[in-house]
């Protein structure tokens, strides 16, 4: 296989876990008992305006069958029209925007900390002199792990809002607004990462170039930094891209916590409200940029490090064997 | 998608599980006893909870609202005078039946239908791998939301919520041991022994390739209990006035200044128990079941 065809491969099939991501939870919303947007549109208890009702149920063509139905959404999310909020009828499109640049940014910067975190805990649990301090720290990626999000951000809240008085928890302060939320969020998804990261440099410790350049009289700082972290972290990488999707998902706890405008309190009150286009449409969102992220992250890889090759054969059993994500870590191992 | 990588077996070896010991108790650790305990009293907390706490968690009482922590309620009182530590130890077996659910759900699913993928392959596989794709592909505290909203909000609901988001990972774990034990040379002895295909499968794969996947169980239980805590957190799960940790939490929101008790005692129980089942699990694998 050339290296030409593995990337086009890659991409027809990033494109088709986008579609297949759409139709299964069409599926898993229209297809089990009841239509959300039905009865959602004429509920007697709860009835919306004749002005928002009647456009709505010309738009979504309630009349015509699922199938037919899920046709004329399909062709609409393809050209970027995602429908309408069934609770207060404005595009979705328009509902999204809003709270998008609000998430991306708090979720960077999310990125950004927990890469800085599981870097700081996994060298210190590696190669903090003392051993005490190193077994302590190796603990804390399973306590991360097993902390709900709202009480890390709870507790944030209270004492560097509350009693401290740092950070304003109502007032927008810029990028310092930011910090206790992504904290938060950082904690949440860092810990997966420090694991693998704390598995790779212990391993690359172990390698026999790592005797070779004390042999030739090289600082260890310089080998822990330039060469143990560079052949250890590759795995932890991979990892780090499949946190996206939980970044965004975190995002919902981290947004009501700290009452944020984001797609996280979006998803929380669309969920809330059973707004069932405005579910679909974050669904997509994320399974999409998901599916992107990791994309780019497979095609960067010979970049990253010159040893992998796209195009690795495999062997037929190896093959069989091979789910997309155990594919690619063959990919990587050849 | 979960947080939680198992490292995949490689083909063509058989876990080397060291020659077997008996288990001293003077060789337990001491975070191991700790996690016991823990565990011990959670068990405890769901068959007898009135054991635990002399108060009704449902009963307010006007003369002791938003009390801090004292002997008489170790965990103070909530807004309507409710002792918090009833509380606590009444709502256990929500969190716990409904994790539980959860992962029973998620395992059958997950083991039948990777057992099938694996045994099948083909069009089959082909069709079932493209589906665990699509679901690691959704964040799954994200995916139990959607399911939420198709079914309605409820404790049991999230529980299912919660066990269909788990279904990819037991599937991709299932699928890919029962190949790597397909491969080994003692199953085509079997084969050359006379066992059928079915037979084979059911008596030898199967038992052979379901560690992995049990041990992955105690990892997605914690799992389990984070999410439907963050699911009724946000009110998706039990309705008030039930107690449940997640739900705990999200009353105690409004007094997390003044009554900081309210959101750090449900939150904490949390925490500790996902770590002690963990521990406890990790436990039993390595030392009670060599």
């Amino acid at each position: 296989m050339t290296r030409r065809s593995f990337v086009l491969r890659r991409i027809a099939q990033s494109l088709l876990v986008i579609y297949l991501s759409y139709t299964l939870v069409f599926a898993v919303l229209f297809v089990l008992p009841g239509n959300p947007i039905k009865d959602k549109i004429t509920n007697p208890l709860n009835p919306l305006p004749e002005a928002v009702v009647k456009p709505l149920l010309e738009y979504y063509d309630l009349d015509l069958p699922l199938w037919q139905q899920y046709l004329v959404t399909l062709k609409r999310t393809v050209t970027g029209d995602l429908g309408y909020s069934l609770v207060n009828g404005r595009p979705v499109t328009e509902v999204l925007a809003q709270g998008l640049s609000e998430t991306l940014v708090l979720a960077s910067i999310a990125l950004a900390f927990s890469v800085l975190l599981a870097l700081g805990i996994s060298l210190t649990a590696v190669f903090f002199p003392v051993a005490a301090v190193r077994n302590a720290v190796r603990v804390l990626p399973a306590v991360f792990l097993s902390t709900p999000s709202f009480l890390v951000g709870f507790a944030l809240l209270v004492v560097f809002s509350f009693r401290l008085g740092w950070v304003s928890s109502i007032r927008d302060e810029g990028f310092v607004s930011y910090v206790l939320p992504a904290l938060t969020l950082a904690i949440a998804v860092n810990a997966p990462i420090s694991q693998v990261l704390i598995q790779g440099l212990s391993k690359a410790k172990g390698e026999p170039f790592v005797t070779v350049l004390k042999a030739k009289g090289v600082p260890a700082f310089t080998i822990a930094g330039r060469h143990i972290l560079k052949n250890g972290s590759i795995p932890a990488l991979t990892l780090t891209a499949l946190t996206v999707g939980d970044l965004l998902a975190g995002a919902t706890i981290v947004e009501t916590v700290f009452n944020r405008t984001g797609i996280g309190l979006i998803t929380e009150q669309a969920v809330r409200e059973q707004d069932t286009p405005v579910v679909m449409a974050i669904v997509v969102l994320v399974s999409t940029l998901f599916v992107v992220i990791n994309l780019v992250t497979d095609l960067l890889y010979p970049v990253i490090d010159p040893r992998i090759t796209l195009a690795a054969r495999r062997s037929p059993r190896q093959r069989r064997g091979s789910l997309s994500r155990r594919g690619r870590r063959q990919v990587v191992a050849g | 998608m979960t947080t939680i990588e198992t490292p995949p077996t490689q083909p063509g070896t058989v876990p080397d599980r060291g020659p077997a010991r008996r288990l001293r108790l003077r060789d337990v650790a001491v975070v191991d006893w700790v996690a016991i305990v823990v565990v011990a009293f959670l068990v405890l907390a769901v068959v007898a909870p009135g054991l635990l706490t002399p108060y009704d968690p449902l009963r307010p009482d006007s003369n002791a609202i938003l009390q801090a922590p004292s002997s008489a309620h170790p965990f103070g009182t909530d807004y309507l005078g409710r002792d918090l530590l009833s509380r606590v130890v009444y709502g256990t077996v929500r969190t716990m039946v409904g994790s539980a659910i959860a992962v029973v759900i998620g395992l059958g699913i997950g083991t039948v239908l990777g057992l099938v993928a694996a045994y099948f392959g083909g069009i089959v596989d082909a069709v079932i791998s493209r589906v665990v794709d699509v679901l690691l592909s959704i964040p799954g505290l994200l995916l139990s939301m959607v399911i939420v909203v198709a079914l309605g909000f409820g404790a049991i609901n999230a529980a299912i919520a919660v066990g269909v988001s788990s279904v990819a990972v037991f599937t991709r774990l299932m699928r890919s041991e029962t190949l790597t034990v397909t491969a080994l040379p003692f199953v085509e002895a079997s084969h050359h022994l006379g066992g059928t295909r079915r037979q084979v499968l059911i008596r030898h794969v199967f038992p052979n390739s379901y560690t992995a996947v049990l041990s992955l169980t105690a990892l997605q239980f914690g799992l389990a209990i984070l999410w439907i805590s963050s699911l009724s957190f946000l009110g998706y799960g039990a309705p008030p006035p039930q107690p449940e940790w997640g739900l705990l939490v999200a009353e105690g929101r409004e007094y997390v200044v003044s009554a900081p008790w309210l959101v750090v005692v449900p939150g904490l129980a949390i925490t500790v128990s996902v770590l002690a089942i963990s521990r406890v699990s990790q436990f039993v694998r390595e030392r009670v079941l060599p």
